[in-house]
């Protein structure tokens, strides 16, 4: 099992101005808490299941840069049909990280399908994507991240994680994080 | 030129290069009238609201795009109109193909034809109605110009006297 946390925190590590989409629930807290100061982060306070969207039209508009896009299994199964048109498109430039830990972790650990049948990395691959990993382990995560970043996608990465909180929150503001994101992209 | 064309010719003058749809005869019509032009950029959606999730990350990206859809799609959209697009202000034009009103044969597509406009007042979207062709220009221009200045999604309904209902009894 993978700590959300410490995983969000080495990847940032990765990275230097790129644009980083985060899901409502969790994996905005994470990667608040993980970088509070980095402008080129998009915090999600709704609209579950929409940013692996918001991700593909950024990566359309911006085809320079890589586009990460932090996800939720509860979030992601709720937009499925994304897949299928992320696929069809096929950005380059485009990651895509799930964050796996079987549950509707915000709303008191509720189980989701992937714990029981469903399997995002197998859904991908169906829905026509040719590069999707799995991660259960920080190790596998770091390596499958070196891959992931250094080649071309668009890329699904499912890493398997415990449920584990952040303490950190975003800006509660939709315009300033808006305007602040933007800045930051038009600026990289 | 007819009103197909004219729409074309209206998002190309507006700056709206990308195209994000779920196809219906009406919808058809126009993306034929735009696939011979290379300025334009098409995505086929699974699911209208994908829509609105993709037209936000591009207009973050610095690119703009339009939402073709027919009126049953706004009901696939409502969460995300009301908790992306309209709270983080992310400006944009729905094109919307209206069912359910002039000529309808199918009974299921009228509900939310006649509920289309309340749904859109009850989420603060406004909203104009093209029935004729000389309305066109008017409408579609002074709809991006406010959607875009107040950074706001604004919705365009096309209706059945303008582009005609199926021939279905």
């Amino acid at each position: 099992m993978i700590n959300r946390l410490e995983a969000t925190r080495y990847l940032v590590e990765q990275l230097s101005d790129e644009p980083v989409i985060a899901s409502c629930g969790n994996p905005k807290f994470d990667l608040f808490t993980a970088a509070p100061n980095r402008k080129a982060n998009f915090y999600m306070w709704n609209s579950m299941g929409m940013a692996s969207s918001i991700g593909l039209g950024l990566a359309l508009a911006r085809p320079d840069k890589k586009v990460i896009v932090l996800d939720g299994d509860g979030a992601i199964l709720m937009n499925l049909n994304s897949l299928t048109t992320i696929a069809d498109k096929a950005p380059a430039n485009l990651v895509h990280i799930i964050w796996d830990n079987a549950q509707y972790q915000i709303t008191g650990g509720q189980p989701t399908h992937t714990g029981g049948k469903a399997d995002i990395a197998a859904i991908a691959k169906g829905a026509g994507f040719k590069q999707a990993l799995s991660a259960d382990t920080l190790a596998a995560f770091k390596a499958a991240l070196a891959q992931i970043l250094s080649q071309p996608g668009p890329w699904i990465l499912v890493a398997r994680t415990d449920s584990s909180g952040a303490p950190g929150r975003p800006p509660k503001s939709p315009v300033y994080i808006k305007h602040q994101f933007m800045e930051a992209v038009k600026g990289a | 030129m007819d009103w197909s064309r004219k729409i074309v010719s209206l998002l190309k003058a507006n700056d709206i290069c990308s195209i994000s749809f779920i196809p219906d005869a009406v919808i058809g019509r126009i993306l034929q009238a735009a696939a011979k032009d290379p300025y334009f950029h098409f995505t086929t959606l699974a699911r209208e609201e994908e829509g609105i999730g993709i037209i936000t990350g591009e207009y973050l990206g610095g690119r703009r795009g339009v939402l073709m859809m027919q009126s049953a799609g706004l009901g696939n959209c409502v969460n995300a109109l009301a908790s992306l697009a309209i709270p983080y202000q992310i400006p944009f034009l729905m094109l919307i193909s209206q069912r359910g009103e002039l000529g309808e044969f199918n009974a299921c597509h009228v509900v939310l034809g006649k509920a289309l406009r309340s749904i859109l007042e009850a989420l603060g979207i406004q909203h104009y109605t093209v029935n004729r062709a000389e309305e066109l220009e008017t409408i579609v221009n002074g709809a991006f110009k406010t959607a875009y200045t107040c950074e706001q999604p604004v919705a365009v309904i096309l209706s059945t006297a303008l582009v005609g209902w199926k021939d279905e009894k």
